[in-house]
């Protein structure tokens, strides 16, 4: 267990908040070995600049805060920002949107493109403990419904067979044109999510959705770390 | 484990003189299976059972008594609990029903049922169960009229009473093979799943173990238990409850909550664990594993009558995930060698006109030995042409080369008169060769034990 994380996670049920910002969630993560996409978290228009600059175009910008979960469904995000001039735009935009109140930061993110999309998961059962969930990315998540379950500890062998369990499993593979994606890294992510379930009891749930595969290798776009209401 | 299993001395509390009443029904079951221990029985009233002298309180019986079977309703459960506790009887199967599966006055009566087995430190099966059954022992708590049970290798788990009743009556009349040991959990206020498979695991009379559950009590240890066991037994289970009417059912059946059924399925798979999805596969791969050694693996060849079964079970076996590989060079010329030159003689093997040629029992004879020695293949199934008019051969050369071959299971399935069909059926089962009325059955239990072996492998 790392202490950078205890510290996260502390740090945020100190403030009362129910669930760590995406900009925390993904420290988390990193924290444990699982590609995250390249993010600065930033305050202001000038701050967005320099991390754009850093960063390369094109970017994302995000709004980065405890209540705002679902940042897609309240129109908080605008992607593919390719100049500093459409960075410019987009946080007028957006500020504009998340109106007077919003007290929350902003994430500059690269853009991370791939037309395969992802999901690894965990829930805590109340009777099998962490349970590790693995299935297709993005909308499809929800409409397919093609995930597969082991429970932590998770050994190399559940994580692949967790790989080769969906019905889509061919995704995964060399195809289209696009390269096989590296099995060595999800094996590792699925794992590591496990284990994060298990070394912090406090983590109720565990989003990472979706995961782009760019080119071979899978990067974590985005990622929510739910805590237990205590 | 060894007093529930394995006792040499047993009370019945509630015994009774009534035919059919629980209390008779344990004790005509125990004679029935010519249990060879000492049997106690107790009754308030006293008097005589099967001219056996019957005790008036617990406190009567004699001390060291391994086990005691409670046929008492609900109510008198807890306070019998403690009173056993005292006479030092460690091992309680519990008969009644009415506790949480019913109502809330059952759940307090289960919470005192629970205190009392804390308080007596007495180990507990149900309640709410048909009790167990242990046949290297001669033994059962059954209160279900079970007869004569046969000795065999198979071992069940069951959250129900089913396997210490009517599918036992089932499996013992109609699928003519025998079990090792049975335990019905009922509500597991004490004894789980967990427990029982850890001694099956352990119990050289078990050969294999099948379970139907609707919950699990510890699904952790649960999953640790098995996950052991698995590597060198084949562990099935049917899940009782895997979906949303079906965990309403079971809710109302043995008072039990379902979880995610993609949890459960995923825990399941990662404990080496073959699932069932039929009710009557806790029967048919039993029967194939009682008798036959578990397949090395998924390739398969069978015999048939019938240019069109060569094809659609070639279908089903490809559905099933089953492999119907290319048979040798020197199979295929053995076969070619029986059989007319205008059929060309290949797996899955058309034995129609070999038969036509040399005579059923030569031709399926030779034809089984050759499928049999060919390394291309883990099992074989033979599909039985018998009707009146064709003849009816001597059968007695399939348990023969299932002998000879031990390795390779043999499995038998009929087309044709269902009388001859019933008859081989009686014939070869007690001679250790399974068979199925449906054609597609014997393939649908390769699959199972495909898989099975496949988990093992991987534990």
């Amino acid at each position: 267990m790392s202490s950078r994380t205890k510290k996260i996670i502390d740090t945020a049920i100190k403030r009362g908040q129910r669930a760590l910002t995406e900009y925390e969630s993904k420290r988390v993560l990193a924290a444990y070995g699982i590609p995250v996409s390249r993010e600065v978290l930033v305050a202001s228009a000038s701050q967005a600049r320099s991390a754009a600059k850093k960063i390369k175009y094109p970017v994302v910008l995000k709004a980065c805060s405890a209540d705002e979960a679902h940042k897609t469904e309240k129109g908080l995000v605008a992607v593919n920002l390719s100049s500093q001039k459409e960075l410019n735009e987009a946080w007028t935009a957006l500020n504009k949107k998340a109106g007077r109140g919003y007290d929350g930061n902003w994430l500059v993110q690269e853009m991370v493109k791939g037309p395969r999309e992802i999901m690894i998961g965990m829930h805590r059962d109340p009777g099998f403990g962490p349970s590790v969930m693995f299935g297709l990315g993005g909308i499809f998540t929800e409409i397919l419904q093609d995930v597969i379950f082991r429970v932590a500890p998770l050994r190399k062998k559940d994580a692949r067979d967790m790989l080769r369990g969906i019905r889509a499993c061919k995704i995964l593979d060399e195809i289209r044109g696009m390269p096989s994606a590296d099995k060595e890294v999800l094996v590792h992510a699925l794992m590591a999510v496990g284990q994060i379930a298990l070394d912090h009891p406090e983590i109720e749930e565990i989003d990472i959705n979706p995961l782009i595969l760019k080119g071979a290798k899978p990067i974590a776009v985005d990622g929510l770390i739910v805590l237990s209401g205590v | 484990m060894e007093k529930f299993f394995n006792p040499q001395s047993v009370a019945v509390i509630g015994a009774s003189v009534s035919e059919g009443k629980p209390g008779n029904v344990v004790l005509r079951n125990m004679l029935d299976n010519a249990y060879k221990g000492k049997i106690f029985l107790v009754n308030p009233r006293g008097g005589q059972i099967e001219g056996r002298l019957v005790a008036k309180s617990i406190e009567d019986l004699p001390a060291g008594i391994d086990q005691a079977i409670v046929t008492l309703p609900a109510a008198l459960v807890p306070e019998t609990v403690l009173a056993l506790g005292e006479k030092g009887i460690k091992a309680v199967v519990l008969a009644a029903s009415g506790f949480a599966e019913v109502n809330e006055m059952g759940e307090g009566l289960q919470a005192d049922l629970a205190e009392a087995i804390k308080e007596s430190g007495v180990r507990v099966l149900g309640p709410n169960t048909t009790g167990h059954i242990s046949v290297p022992a001669n033994f059962t708590s059954s209160f279900f009229p079970i007869g004569k049970l046969r000795r065999g290798s198979v071992s069940y788990i069951a959250q129900t009473g089913n396997f210490c009743g009517i599918s036992i009556r089932h499996l013992s009349s109609a699928e003519n093979f025998g079990v090792a040991r049975s335990c019905g959990l009922g509500n597991k206020v004490d004894l789980n799943e967990s427990d029982i498979l850890d001694f099956y695991g352990q119990d050289p009379e078990t050969k294999s173990i099948f379970m139907y559950l609707e919950s699990v009590a510890n699904p952790t240890r649960f999953l640790r238990v098995a996950r052991r066991v698995s590597q060198h037994k084949p562990v099935f289970l049917l899940k009782g409850g895997a979906s949303d009417a079906g965990a309403q059912a079971a809710l109302a059946h043995t008072g039990s909550l379902a979880a995610d059924g993609r949890i459960v399925d995923g825990a399941i798979a990662q404990a080496g664990i073959t699932r069932l999805s039929k009710y009557s596969q806790l029967f048919h791969v039993a029967k194939a594993l009682d008798v036959m050694a578990l397949p090395k693996g998924n390739r398969v060849s069978f015999l048939s009558p019938s240019g069109a079964f060569t094809v659609c079970l070639t279908d089903i076996c490809r559905d099933l995930g089953l492999d119907v590989p290319k048979l040798e060079e020197k199979t295929r010329k053995r076969l070619q060698d029986l059989a007319p030159p205008f059929i060309r003689m290949r797996n899955p093997v058309d034995i129609f006109g070999s038969v036509g040629m040399h005579g059923y029992e030569v031709a399926y004879k030779d034809a089984l030995e050759a499928v049999l020695i060919d390394r291309n293949i883990d099992a074989v199934v033979a599909i039985l042409m018998l009707t009146t008019e064709t003849g009816i051969p001597d059968l007695n050369f399939i348990p023969q080369l299932a002998k000879r071959y031990p390795v390779k299971p043999i499995y038998v399935t009929f087309m044709g008169e269902h009388k001859h069909n019933i008859a081989a059926k009686e014939l070869l089962e007690p001679l250790g060769v399974p068979c199925y009325l449906e054609v597609e059955q014997p393939f649908e239990v390769l699959s199972l034990l495909a898989d099975c072996r496949r988990k093992m492998r991987r534990a």
